[in-house]
């Protein structure tokens, strides 16, 4: 058992509560499925936290017809759940419900998964990036919307003083898709990521996760499929594609080794295609 | 500090680190030695167990975080003395349980999952297991006994959480 500390611990029950806390030092406390196992990293826990689970501005999915806010706090289990008979986020449904295992999605949130640091297999990420997200992030100076790309790349000197406490999306899709390689058939973090969305411009918006140490948008392939002609939806036109822009460096792993993760690329971005090909919103292609 | 919740339906007062994870409580402080740590990193689900109803690794969970809740082990659901689970029982009858490390976190997840999809399929059997790890049984006799006890309520037009957890 650890030893006898005197940490704090402040469940806040406001916004405004938890960043006081945050003014005062205490780091985030979400879900526990990251930090949990940061002493088996090497990294003591941190002395005071604030967990959010008790503010219920950030616990809840809010569906309007031309947008949707996701709050920090909202697990796995009630993200996909919530968006399941929407329309376009097919993506990111798949990515709430198909990461890590059934008792790990009822706790961990999505304001964690988009926030642990160091952690490249995040699914919630580049399903995110092909939404287009605005991740809303409140700060000692107010709150701040940033797009998702930035707060991605930005994100360890963002966090030092914010906190994230809303996803934002426009519901401009007509179809998305997440395609993961774990190792196993589900369970472990994957290998490699595609997320795959189509907005109501008909433009291919693609993100990849866990090759690179942060998920990125694939502009090269983006771009390389609306110069093509308009069947490039085609699985296997996108998989050449795929192969002749894959401009990523693989990042070496206990899982996976570099190379592997950037060669199994245009594998996923053909089953994205597929899998997109059988949503409502394409069934008509 | 001082953290409170229902254990089994007691009241259960805990005065030490928030971050402590729930389970060496339960197993050195309550000596309920039923949720096994095993691998302590979420992946393994031998230490499941239910907090407010939801089936959650409790090696994961600083106790902090359960201030208020009802949480409810293995020891819980039946004590073995009393009637057993109709899932424990399948899994009795049905000789499922080998050397039964994961059984209690399976059991944890398992009765659940029953509870809330009485009608599930094979696949989603197999799908509400993806984070429970069984090295000794290949886990088609786990998922029969699961399809079994599902069965058997339905045709006796229960929902299998009868005996309410
Ligand atoms: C067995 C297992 C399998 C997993 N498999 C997958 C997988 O397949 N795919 C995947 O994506 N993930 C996977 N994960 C990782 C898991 O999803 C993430 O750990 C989880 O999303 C983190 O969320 P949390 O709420 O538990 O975060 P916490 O552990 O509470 O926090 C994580 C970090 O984010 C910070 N933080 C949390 N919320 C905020 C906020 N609102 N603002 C600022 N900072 C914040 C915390 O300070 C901490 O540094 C797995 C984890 C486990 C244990
Ligand atoms: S000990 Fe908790 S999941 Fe393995
Ligand atoms: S019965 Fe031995 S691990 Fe499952």
């Amino acid at each position: 058992m650890a030893a006898s500390v005197e940490r704090l611990f402040t469940a806040a029950s406001t916004i405004e509560e938890a960043l006081a806390a945050r003014r005062q030092g205490a780091t985030v406390l979400a879900g526990g499925t990251w930090m949990m196992r940061d002493p088996r990293r090497g990294v003591d826990l941190p002395e005071a936290v604030v967990a959010l689970h008790r503010i219920p501005a950030l616990s809840k999915v809010e569906i309007e017809p031309d947008h949707i806010v996701i709050g920090a706090a909202v697990t796995h289990t009630v993200l996909g759940r919530a968006l399941r008979a929407v329309a376009g986020f097919e993506g990111l449904v798949a990515a709430a419900e198909g990461a890590a295992n059934p008792g790990i999605r009822r706790v961990a949130t999505v304001g964690g998964n988009l926030c642990a640091l160091g952690f490249a297999a995040a699914d919630l990420a580049p399903a995110l990036l092909a939404c287009e997200a605005t991740v809303e992030l409140q700060t000692f100076e107010g709150s701040r919307l940033l797009g998702i790309s930035d707060f991605l790349k930005d994100r360890p000197a963002l966090l030092t003083e914010a906190m994230v406490t809303r996803i934002h999306l426009r519901r401009d899709l007509i179809a998305s898709a997440h395609i993961r390689l774990p190792l196993r058939q589900a369970g472990d973090y994957p290998v490699a990521i595609v997320s795959f969305a189509v907005d109501k411009d008909k433009r291919c918006r693609i993100a990849v996760g866990s090759v690179e140490p942060v998920a990125r948008r694939w502009t090269a392939l983006e771009q390389a499929m609306a110069a093509g002609p308009a069947p490039a939806l085609d699985p296997k036109r996108a998989a050449e594609l795929a192969l002749e822009h894959n401009d990523f460096q693989g990042r070496d792993g206990k899982e996976a080794e570099g190379w592997y993760r950037r060669q199994v690329l245009p594998t996923l971005v053909r089953r994205a295609v597929a899998a997109l090909l059988k949503t409502e919103g394409l069934a008509w292609l | 500090m001082v953290v409170t919740f229902q254990l089994n339906g007691e009241d259960c007062r805990f005065d030490g680190d928030p971050m402590t994870p729930l389970v060496d409580i339960l197993r050195q402080e309550r000596f309920l030695t039923g949720t096994k740590a095993v691998c302590r990193e979420g992946f393994c689900g031998a230490c499941t167990v239910h907090v407010d109803d939801e089936a959650v690794p409790s090696c994961l969970k600083p106790v902090g975080l359960v201030q208020g809740c009802a949480v409810t082990t293995i020891e819980g659901l039946s004590s073995g003395n009393q009637v057993l689970h109709p899932l424990q029982a399948n899994f009795e009858a049905a000789d499922a349980v080998q050397c039964g490390m994961c059984f209690p976190g399976m059991v944890m997840s398992l009765s659940a999952f029953v509870r809330d999809n009485p009608h599930a399929s094979r696949p989603e059997i197999k799908a509400a297991m993806v984070g429970n790890i069984c090295r000794c049984t290949g886990y088609e006799r786990i998922v029969d006994a699961v399809a079994d006890c599902l069965d058997q309520a339905r045709k006796a037009g229960q929902l299998v959480g009868g005996i309410h957890v």
